[in-house]
């Protein structure tokens, strides 16, 4: 894979205006309404943590984007795909609605449209039409004080690592640069991740989980079909050296008299 | 003064009327309001009744199908012969079953011819589905003669169990594969919930251990089938038969609960086992009823010798299975997802309206097709029995 793009959201900078949960809402043609939480109609959303007496920390939720995405191997029929862009999008008219996408996603970020007859997967794809024309994310572009910024993922890991290097209030990581092997989402904080209810992920990228099992298929239908093959023969070879032997085939086997074919 | 003869409506008629009428409004609410309004499932419980007990109960319990079937074609066991159709027809039955609760769980159900064209090979599920549409073709063709011999054109019947004798074997071969792909790979689907489901459940070799438990459970559930057949249809299977089943279920019993304990010790969550939690409570729930009180009982020659207690026993086993398959799909989520998912009574209604259908087709394939040994003529069309409703 080439270049990707990426979003790096900067929690320190952060002031919780939701402008760009509004600006989402917006492009998608989505109602203004949230209950501050992902949603079919809510891809991104600013959740607020309350750190000690006084003080709030505003964390944006959005779909991680993954270099390796779970959902995309997940999805049977290949409607989830990451692109050579970054983003990992979603093709709704290949979709079957199995919804193993959301069992997979460790984020746990795909919404179903459980009240539609005709339900779809709903994720935020960061843009992709507008990123792929050389927009930026609408998110990005709402953002008033640039805590949401975009732009070749190599950079902004770069950028990132130089501004914890810069200010030491920056807890010393970067998440999403390791996570499930990877995310197009990155998050900087001066408080530690756990107290803001990020979640502890595998830090592998989660395919090679299938992949191992998946690649076991060659030698269960080389060894076992080569097995049951080799048994049947010498299952045959006994009955017809008992027939040409001018035993009755029944003394041998045990068996009884049967109509059966 | 004559006497109208009406037919008899018996107990399990009343039964299998009210669970279909159940089954028909679940089926409407589903279809025509949505997942929202006949289902529990959220987005934290995306996977709720219809796949933990239709698909991987419903695929489980017809393992017996292709294990009977390689052991009289392949292995030579020719004793099984005589169960060998009851248990295709049993895993055929299943497998429709899944595929018609496919129709309801799905949410887009018109489209589920897609992965037959769109390809995913890095999907576990992609491969599940083709391992389902090719193995329900192998038991349709497995059971296809027992239909085709009844077709009063005798030039028609020979050639087509001629052409079924020469393909048999090889059929059965690569039904044996296919069934162990799809059986282990259904464990294998949940390899990617690596930090969402519970410790005593999570396992890289989910795979082996989704085989393991299916194929006692299969055959459990077949034994099971057979000895109702004994009792209510008529039929004639030797009892010594279903007593030599058992004692193979016991080995395989012990296999799957070596890998699993062994499995639970090396990954270093032995320690759940002993805690004070709901999971812990199931997972014993699920080990006591599919492991440890079968392999107890069946250890017993006088339980092996009862028809009746060996049903029971089975019965033990294919409850513990499905514990299991639950505990899976649904338990071992909530502490990671938070959420408390009890399915709403249109699922179950769902769910058991399929299940009674494949019993009713198990039913009358057995008493109007040779599908098991008889002691009775046929019953006709106006026969009134009400052991056989």
């Amino acid at each position: 894979m080439g270049r990707t793009k990426a979003i790096l959201i900067d929690i320190t900078k952060c002031i919780g205006c939701k402008s760009c949960e509004a600006a989402c809402k917006q492009i998608h043609g989505f109602p203004p309404e949230s209950n501050g939480e992902l949603s079919p109609t809510t891809l991104t959303v600013v959740e607020q943590h309350a750190i000690g007496q006084s003080e709030d920390r505003f964390v944006r939720r959005l779909c991680m984007n993954c270099q390796d995405p779970a959902c995309a191997s997940a999805c049977l029929v290949g409607a989830l795909k990451k692109t050579d862009l970054g983003p990992v999008t979603y093709e709704a008219s290949k979709c079957i609605g199995c919804r193993y996408c959301i069992v997979a996603c460790p984020f746990s970020v795909p919404r179903y449209e459980w009240s539609k007859l005709a339900p779809t997967v709903k994720k935020c794809d960061m843009c992709y039409a507008r990123q792929a024309k050389g927009q930026q994310p609408a998110c990005v572009e709402a953002c008033p004080v640039q805590a949401s910024i975009s732009g070749w993922r190599d950079e902004l890991l770069e950028e990132a690592q130089r501004r914890i290097l810069a200010d030491s209030k920056y807890v010393k990581h970067i998440y999403g640069s390791e996570e499930v092997g990877g995310t197009s989402v990155f998050f900087l904080s001066d408080v530690p991740f756990e107290k803001l209810g990020f979640k502890l992920v595998p830090a592998q990228a989660m395919p090679i989980l299938t992949a191992n099992a998946l690649g076991d298929i060659p030698t269960v239908v080389l060894v076992g079909g080569g097995l049951l093959a080799g048994l049947y023969w010498i299952t045959n070879r006994r009955k017809l050296v008992a027939q040409a032997e001018g035993v009755d085939i029944a003394q041998v086997t045990g068996e009884k008299e049967s109509h059966h074919v | 003064m004559s006497k109208l003869h009406l037919p008899k409506i018996t107990f399990w008629q009343t039964v299998v009327a009210i669970i279909f009428m159940a089954g028909a409004y679940a089926a409407f609410s589903r279809f025509a309001l949505g997942f929202q309004q006949s289902t529990h499932l959220t987005d934290a419980q995306p996977w709720g009744l219809w796949v933990g007990l239709g698909t991987l109960c419903g695929v489980g319990l017809s393992a017996g199908g292709f294990a009977i079937a390689a052991a009289v074609y392949l292995l030579g066991f020719e004793r099984y012969r005589q169960v060998v159709r009851a248990a295709v027809l049993l895993s055929f039955l299943g497998y429709l079953s899944v595929i018609v609760g496919m129709m309801y769980e799905l949410g887009l159900p018109w489209r589920i011819w897609h992965p037959i064209v769109m390809w995913n090979r890095h999907s576990v599920l992609f491969e599940v589905s083709w391992c389902v549409m090719l193995y329900t073709s192998v038991l349709a063709f497995e059971f296809s003669p027992s239909l085709i011999e009844k077709i009063p054109l005798p030039r028609l019947r020979k050639l087509y169990l001629r052409l079924h004798h020469h393909l048999l074997i090889a059929l059965v071969l690569v039904g044996a594969i296919l069934s162990s792909l799809h059986q282990s790979f259904l464990g294998g689907l949940y390899l990617l919930a690596k930090g969402k489901l519970d410790p005593l459940w999570y396992s890289s070799y989910l795979p082996t251990l989704f085989y393991l438990s299916a194929v006692p459970a299969g055959l459990a559930a077949t034994l099971m089938a057979v000895f109702l057949c004994n009792r209510s249809l008529k039929t004639r299977v030797d009892p010594a038969i279903l007593s030599e089943m058992s004692q193979i279920i016991a080995p395989l019993l012990y296999l799957y609960a070596l890998l699993r304990f062994t499995d639970i010790v090396t990954h270093g969550v032995a320690g759940y086992l002993f805690q004070w939690r709901e999971e812990t409570l199931l997972f014993w729930v699920e080990i006591g009823l599919f492991v440890i009180a079968p392999v107890a009982l069946l250890s017993r020659a006088r339980v092996r010798n009862s028809p009746q207690a060996l049903y029971g026993t089975c019965s033990m086993v294919v409850m513990g299975f499905m514990a299991n398959r639950l505990n899976v799909s649904i338990t071992a989520f909530q502490t990671t997802s938070g959420v408390y998912y009890v399915p709403k009574w249109t699922e179950f209604a769902l769910s058991l309206a399929t299940v009674t259908a494949a019993a009713v087709a198990f039913h009358y394939a057995v008493r109007y097709l040779d599908i098991l040994p008889r002691t009775v003529p046929e019953p006709t069309w106006t026969a009134n029995d009400p052991a056989t409703a």
